[in-house]
């Protein structure tokens, strides 16, 4: 069974997916107010995703929860170069450098910029 | 029915234990032996309790009818009935602990006076009654409960994964029991000191300012998204010939759990509920009490009963896992207790049906979920889509929070949630983690002004 990991998307990285074919495999949720985009992962990348971050975790849903902010990141910057859900194996790919970010993340996530 | 009013203090009288006047105050402490307050502190030095957050919530009169650390047989009887000795209810244990070492330096007896001095400034007088010693871990067991004991409600046995057990747990063998007295007052820092309203100013905006007859009060230890606020809308809506005037929000402030989000957001957080109009300024008002979090649920509840009626709330708001971490209690615990009472802990029927017991009354709530088919945020038990329902998850909106990605408003507001961002730039990191324990700790939320100790 593969399982999933969810991609919220604020105004921000809409704009970044808008026009593509990607707008179509949105999923809409409280009245349409919070968008996401699923990607599916099949099950021995997503065991190599629970063993690289100890934290990680799968959900009654079936849904990969609890990974550093970094890796969800880095999900959605592959979508947005791509334009498709097919990203996992060059997420996969930055691993070690995503691990690296996540390390930092006990001591320090970088707020938004927002005012 | 006939209208209801403010209820009377627990135990009848506010206890005000605060010495406001300089010459009173220096001549209490004149040649006292003195005792720098410690936080009680994980094996790997985590802070996780300040006494000094008792001694205020004791001497403003929050724990009224409390108004020092507990004798012995007072202890027995709090873990054995939950009641004071002066027959009143309370949930918890509450100690002036010390370790044998600093005991033998402090050399003090029964009748002693001692100035608890606190940054390195006089702050509080204990005038000791009695010391004894505790077993810490039987404390800790015997605070929660356990599943042979208290079969109703406690589901796991606890264990040092529990915050409010390892508080207990940690404490220092040596109990010096007695009256607390403040004799320099703190000054609270921004943000804290616009929602600093103890039980006796609290009653007087109500009733003066507020003009509210029926208040509901509203437990937090967490920054509002919409769910907690349709909580607290839905269930102002009891009260008596009318809707609760008042919504109370009292958030617990103290050392918390890492991955919480830090005090001053949850405040600010609340505050741009009634700021932005979402709950109107004139039906909603943010408090705090000091209190370092023991996540005891059902027993939780009795003292959020206890500071509620103290501050002159009619009525209280009770969702489930109230207060709860992990599994160790039922996850309608304090309903349980509200709704029935629980024989184990000393509660044949609910508290506030029990002699000596409270006033206020409970408003015992169950889930808020957004429903696609009604098309409106639902409440689990008038909605009959449940296999539609899109729940407000506390940890999925952590997640969006810490990728900075804005949440919709009908998940948090966004005025809320620039109030996480504000202290997400000051602190680095918009979660508890080591470093603001270990900040808060050392700063407090309190400054002392300078004073002498006069010689005896
Ligand atoms: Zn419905």
């Amino acid at each position: 069974m593969p399982h999933y990991i969810s991609v919220i998307l604020d105004d921000e990285r809409y704009a970044k997916i808008k026009g593509t074919p990607l707008e179509e495999k949105i999923t809409y949720l409280f009245g349409g107010q919070l968008k996401s985009l699923v990607v599916e992962v099949p099950e021995e990348k997503s065991e190599q995703i629970l063993k690289t971050f100890d934290k990680a975790r799968i959900d009654s849903r079936g849904y990969i929860e609890d990974v550093p902010v970094a890796f969800r990141r880095a999900v959605f910057e592959e979508i947005a170069k791509a334009k498709s859900l097919d990203v996992i194996d060059k997420v996969l790919e930055r691993l070690p450098e995503i691990q690296e970010a996540a390390k930092k993340e006990d001591e320090y996530i970088p707020p938004p910029e927002i005012e | 029915m006939p209208l209801i009013k403010t209820p009377p203090p627990h135990g009848g009288k506010l206890v005000d234990r605060v010495v406001k006047k300089r010459e009173i105050a220096e001549k209490m402490i004149a040649g006292c032996p003195t005792f720098e307050l410690k936080p009680t502190t994980l094996p790997d030095g985590t802070p996780i309790r300040h006494v000094y957050r008792e001694i205020m919530s004791i001497c403003y009169g929050f724990f009224s009818p409390v108004e020092g650390s507990m004798v012995q047989n007072e202890l027995e009887r709090v873990l054995n009935e939950r009641r004071l000795l002066s027959e009143w209810i309370f949930p918890y244990p509450i100690l002036f602990d010390v370790s044998e070492e600093d005991y033998k330096a402090l050399d003090v007896k029964e009748g002693d006076r001692l100035l608890l001095m606190l940054k390195g400034q006089p702050f509080a007088t204990i005038d000791i009654e009695e010391i004894y010693r505790i077993d810490p871990t039987d404390v800790a067991t015997r605070t929660f409960g356990t599943p042979e004991k208290n079969p109703e409600v406690v589901r796991e046995p606890f264990n040092e994964k529990h915050p409010g057990y390892m508080i207990y747990k940690m404490h220092n063998p040596v109990i010096i029991a007695g009256k607390y007295t403040i004799v320099n007052e703190p000054k609270f820092k921004e943000p804290f000191d616009r929602f600093w309203f103890p039980p006796a100013k609290c009653r007087e905006v109500i009733k003066n300012e507020k003009k509210w007859r029926t208040v509901i009060a509203h437990q937090t230890r967490n920054v509002p998204h919409v769910g907690h606020e349709m909580l607290m809308k839905a269930a102002a809506f009891t009260g008596d010939i009318e809707p609760c005037h008042g919504i109370l929000v009292n958030a617990i402030i103290g050392a918390k759990r890492r991955g919480d989000y830090p005090d001053e957001a949850i405040l600010e957080g609340h505050e741009a509920v009634n700021k932005y109009g979402y709950i109107k300024p004139e039906r909603h008002m943010v408090t705090f009490t000091l209190w370092d979090m023991r996540y005891g649920n059902p027993i939780e509840s009795l003292l959020h009963g206890v500071i509620r009626q103290n501050m002159g709330c009619t009525h209280h708001m009770f969702g489930r896992d109230h207060a709860a971490v992990g599994e160790y209690y039922d996850m309608y615990a304090t309903q349980i207790l509200w709704g029935e009472g629980i024989p184990s802990f000393g509660f044949e029927a609910p508290p506030n049906e029990v002699d000596y017991g409270l006033k206020i009354m409970p408003q015992n709530m169950a889930e808020f979920w957004y429903c696609p088919i009604c098309q409106e945020i639902a409440y689990s038990e008038s909605c009959g889509h449940t296999d539609a329902k899109q729940k407000f998850s506390g940890s999925f909106l952590r997640g969006m929070v810490a990728e900075g990605v804005f949440p919709p408003r009908v998940v948090m507001r966004p005025e809320v949630y620039k109030a996480i961002v504000k202290w997400w730039k000051v602190y680095n990191y918009p979660f508890v983690n080591r470093k603001y324990l270990d900040m808060k700790n050392k700063e407090l939320e309190i400054d002392l002004p300078a004073m002498e100790v006069p010689k005896a």
